[in-house]
């Protein structure tokens, strides 16, 4: 039985849990059911947890101590291997007075000690106070599924599950950082550990962090990271199948443990498909599958999963988000994350999971699969890239270079020149990502940000993706799991299903399999246009349920440009009039002005730039007190 | 060779097939050498695949070998594993019309055909040795073997369900553990720090290397100077470097690579235990079908940790000679591998039976219950 906590938050420096309370009452829409606060009775500190309420209401409250009440856990997420560790931790004579996951936590705490994070496989974020050490241990997850703020002051720390909770208690905390305003244009997130607040910082995925009553001292340790050097292996190809197919069902089966109905959002392509076949061999039920579409553009997939839906006689749901659908959402969506996030693909993800709440309280999703088993296109592109250029003398090099730039003068050479000319890898890389949003800096840049120094972007980012050791493809993955995977794609998933009060469980990231996945020469990933694994795992089903027996890449796309010209511009034009990124001198309001006449003429596309100021304006008017444009 | 052991031309003569040979390292290889060496009644014949320094050992082995090269210069190989099986099957069929034996032993089931059309051609009689890893990955071939051959030793009643498991059904079949070497020096050295040994090839996945490596930090939490040894090389090892860094225990691991038999008597003698959680790798794949190193534990007077699935079960007596645990969980494995490095009496007194366990397994008895078979084999009708 699942503890289902959505929210904690805490202080050091809290004596009568007023500043805790008050974070509490910001995350109400993670948990709305149940609120629970512990003060340590030495003073000080305060943890609490917002809960949303499936079972178990009273075993499950928070935070929830040991026996004798010495250590106490505040918890966001789930254990997936909770029934497991508590029969080990029986043996080793712990006594357990609820069915949650969370009090696992505390015995494993009493066992283990901080090393109870490698015991965990699950999406967690929490908080244990051990009162006899006057010790807070914070710990996050291996990729980044459940977020966790902090912000220290003077020896003291404050956490949250969201930015905007920290910020209540603290308003002295909604300083805007101009390095992360430019750092979210150019990504279109807020690459971690830094966040779009100054004095609030994210403790990264796979870390620990504690803090010491006495020296005031906050220590920070990595316990966990994604494999990161080039391997070459010859392993069977069967053999590596075998292998992935067992861990990808214990992780299905393990994430199908619920009280409470399960479903799988089907987007039509090969992640998710294997998730829906996986998940409706492990259910005696009718497996509910959800999908999502538009009633503009051209990039609905609802066939594809319905085809699929069809074959493994699934309950499906196809929801349509239409524009008049989007004119009320985005403004409320994009306004209400923590943080800001200028992923269009929020909005389905929302009207999906709003959807989805009546019929199922856990969907099951395939975020994470092109991070860990080379989906993208990019990796193969740039690794040949890599091959071709670094075999060529200098001087072929620098007329490659003097091409390139000739090329951006004739249709699309100017995105073909970023991605394949001979600037530096991980500048290729980010421009490929980013569609160079970067050198659109000087053109739409505000005076409030003509201070920030580019080189101090691309150093964090260089530091992110560690030294180059052996193969380009393993260092790109290594970065998309490190950098885009946790700000961009989970904070998505997290966001977007919490604020409907559903929770998302991603397949894919189970340890072991992601472990496995890091373990094989990349060049078997990248074979037959990538994720050779996954299609590998699902060949045996894939057969009957697809044409040619091959999946073409897909996911929930979105119809961003088209709503910039249709529903969205009305909202576009309240910003550059009134928002606050154009009324404080961050961004040109005549330059982004010209941009969006020249978008909706249809004759240029610029959603790639101005669906970050539009989100980012939306999100910043609401965190600055503007909300009312 | 014993005294009274007939003259060189009066004994019936023993045809050994195998790919797996020492000086190449492994289980099989060892085992394969340990009966060669051990056939006193027979006027023994092993036709082995070349290999780096064969010649050497082979010079020093006392035993005629002939080395079917099918490689490179210097014995490397660079043939496809199907053309170097293709070619000692043809040099074994060679061998058997030119040496004529009354029994062909084939050691591995990728040299039954040639054990076979002995048996066709020449009238020999045939045995066919079975681990398991083979019978999984070749189950067809497998099948065969079992079929043609006129006796199958299996070395675990695991093995001998695997061999079923292909549908075939062997004309005889006999349970034979395979042996370990009792050491002329077991006594105990004390290692700077509590130590984990793992002695295993890090060629297959099976073997439970990265399960160690996620149990590891639980290991450190309760014994913080503890120290994984691993005793082996292979193409799994720059995989578990990076998995030792991922986990945040490089400190705490060291690679050894291969080491002399000299090398890892001496970390036999120092381990505190001897682990290698083996788990089933699923699908067709058969995993651990006894578990040498398991036995090598007790022979050096350690408790051994193994999975409780496969022939490890059977290697290991769970609670006397060592602890199974459940292969796939790393909380289980730590668990296990903490309580032996702490417990020093239950360590001991797995120890203890496990040598005594060893003596009963130890070479020459093994080699001569398969010589037993196999005479026993060339009398019947």
């Amino acid at each position: 039985m699942f503890a289902r906590v959505c929210g904690i938050a805490g202080s050091t420096d809290d004596a009568d849990g007023r500043a805790v309370r008050t974070m509490c009452a910001v995350l109400r829409h993670r948990g709305p059911d149940d609120e629970g606060i512990h003060t340590d009775p030495r003073g000080g500190v305060t943890i609490g947890a917002r809960r949303l309420s499936i079972v178990d209401l009273a075993g499950g409250h928070q935070p929830l101590c040991n026996e004798d009440g010495s250590v106490w856990v505040a918890f966001n997420g789930e254990i997936y291997n909770h029934r497991k560790l508590r029969e080990d931790l029986r043996r080793s004579g712990h006594r357990f007075s609820t069915g949650t996951d969370t009090e696992v936590l505390v015995h494993l705490y009493e066992e283990y000690g901080d090393a109870l994070v490698h015991a965990l496989e699950g999406m967690f974020a929490f908080a244990i106070w051990d009162q006899e050490r006057q010790r807070l241990l914070l710990a996050r997850d291996r990729f980044g599924e459940k977020p966790l703020f902090l912000h220290e002051h003077d020896g003291e720390l404050a956490f949250a599950s969201e930015l905007t909770a920290l910020a209540e208690a603290r308003p002295a905390l909604r300083e805007l950082d101009a390095a992360a305003i430019d750092a979210f244009f150019v990504f279109a997130y807020v690459p971690g550990p830094g966040t779009i607040a100054r004095r609030v910082r994210q403790l990264p995925p796979g870390h620990l962090l504690s803090w010491q009553r006495g020296t005031g001292r906050c220590k920070a340790r990595r316990w966990w990271s994604p494999a990161q050097r080039g391997l070459e292996r010859h392993e069977s190809l069967e053999a590596l199948t075998v292998q992935a197919k067992e861990l990808f069902g214990e992780s299905v089966r393990t994430r199908m443990v619920a009280d409470v109905p399960v479903g799988v959002f089907l987007s039509g392509g090969v992640d998710s498909t294997l998730v829906a076949v996986t998940a409706a061999r492990e259910t005696s039920q009718r497996l509910q599958t959800f999908t999502v579409g538009y009633d503009i553009g051209s990039v609905s997939e609802t066939m594809q999963a319905r085809t699929v839906a069809e074959r493994l006689d699934c309950d499906h749901h196809e929801v349509t988000l239409t524009q008049a659908d989007v004119e009320q959402r985005a403004p409320a969506v994009l306004a209400a994350l923590d943080q800001p996030l200028a992923d269009p693909a929020v909005l389905p993800l929302h009207a999906l999971s709003e959807f989805a709440r009546p019929r199922v309280t856990v969907a099951l999703g395939g975020e994470g699969s092109d991070e860990l088993f080379g989906g993208y296109p990019r990796y193969r592109w740039l690794e040949r890239s890599m091959r071709v250029t670094s075999g060529m003398p200098t001087s072929a090099n620098r007329l490659l270079g003097l091409l390139m730039r000739q090329s951006e003068r004739v249709p699309h050479g100017r995105r073909f020149a970023m991605r394949l000319g001979s600037s530096p890898l991980l500048e290729r890389n980010l421009d490929w990502v980013t569609s160079g949003r970067r050198h659109r800096r000087g053109d739409l840049y505000g005076p409030r940000l003509a201070g920030v120094r580019e080189e101090g972007l691309l150093a964090d980012l260089a530091a992110k993706a560690g030294e180059l050791n052996g193969s380009t493809s393993r260092w790109l993955m290594h970065l998309d799991q490190v950098h885009y995977l946790p700000d961009d794609v989970l904070m998505k998933t997290d966001r977007a299903s919490m604020l409907c009060s559903l929770e998302i469980r991603t397949a894919f990231l189970h340890g072991g399999l992601a472990e496995l996945a890091g373990s094989i020469d990349t060049s078997l990933h990248l074979a037959g246009g990538g994720k050779r694994l996954v299609h590998e795992m699902l060949r045996p089903d894939i057969v009957a349920t697809h044409r040619g027996g091959r999946y073409r890449k897909t996911a929930f796309r979105v119809p961003a440009a088209e709503w910039l010209r249709g529903p969205l511009a009305p909202v576009l034009g309240r910003q550059l009039d009134r928002g606050v990124l154009f009324q404080e001198g961050y961004f040109d309001g005549r330059a982004v002005s010209a941009l969006a006449t020249e978008h909706a003429s249809a004759r240029h596309d610029h959603s790639d730039q101005l669906w970050p100021l539009l989100a980012l304006g939306l999100w910043a008017d609401r965190f600055c007190g503007l909300d009312d444009l | 060779m014993t005294c009274n052991s007939p003259g060189p031309s009066r004994r019936p003569r023993l045809l050994i097939l195998t790919p797996d040979f020492p000086p190449a390292p492994g289980g099989i290889q060892q085992v394969v050498h340990r009966l060669a060496a051990g056939m006193d009644a027979f006027r023994t014949l092993v036709v082995a695949l070349d290999d780096r320094d064969a010649a050497a050992f082979d010079d020093s082995s006392g035993l005629a070998v002939r080395r079917v090269r099918a490689g490179g210069r210097r014995g490397r190989p660079i043939a496809p594993r199907a053309a170097r099986m293709a070619a000692l099957n043809a040099a074994g069929a060679g061998e058997a019309l030119r040496f004529r034996p009354q029994l062909t032993l084939s050691a591995h089931v990728v040299t039954s055909p040639a054990a076979t059309l002995s048996r066709r051609l020449l009238g020999a009689r045939t045995c066919q040795y079975f681990y398991a890893e083979e019978i999984g990955a070749r189950g067809r071939l497998a099948a065969f073997a079992a079929r043609e051959a006129d006796l199958s030793i299996a070395i675990s009643a695991y093995t001998a369900e695997l061999i079923a498991g292909t549908g075939a059904t062997p004309r005889r079949l006999q349970l034979i553990p395979p042996g370990v070497d009792i050491p002329v020096d077991a006594t105990p050295r004390r290692a700077d720090r509590p130590t984990i040994l793992t002695i295993a090839r890090l060629e297959e996945r099976y073997k439970g290397h990265d399960v160690m490596l996620q149990a590891l930090p639980l290991v450190l939490a309760k014994v913080p100077d503890a120290h994984w040894l691993v005793i082996g090389e292979g193409s799994l090892r720059p995989g578990l470097e990076e998995l030792a860094r991922a986990h945040g225990v490089s400190h705490a691991v060291s690679f050894l690579g291969a080491v002399s038999d000299g090398q890892r008597d001496e970390w036999l003698r120092r381990a505190d235990l001897v682990a290698m959680p083996s788990r089933l790798p699923g699908g067709h794949l058969a995993g651990e079908g006894f578990g040498i190193a398991y036995l090598e534990a007790g022979a050096f007077g350690k408790p051994a940790l193994g999975g409780s699935v496969g022939g490890a079960r059977e290697a290991i007596v769970d609670g006397e000679t060592g602890l199974l645990v459940d292969p796939s969980d790393p909380v289980e494995v730590a668990e296990a591998t903490t309580r032996l490095l702490l417990d020093h009496e239950l360590a001991s007194k797995l120890g203890r039976a496990g040598a005594a366990r060893a003596r009963d397994l130890a070479w020459p008895a093994i080699a001569l219950r398969v010589q037993a078979a196999l005479l026993e084999l060339l009398d019947s009708p």
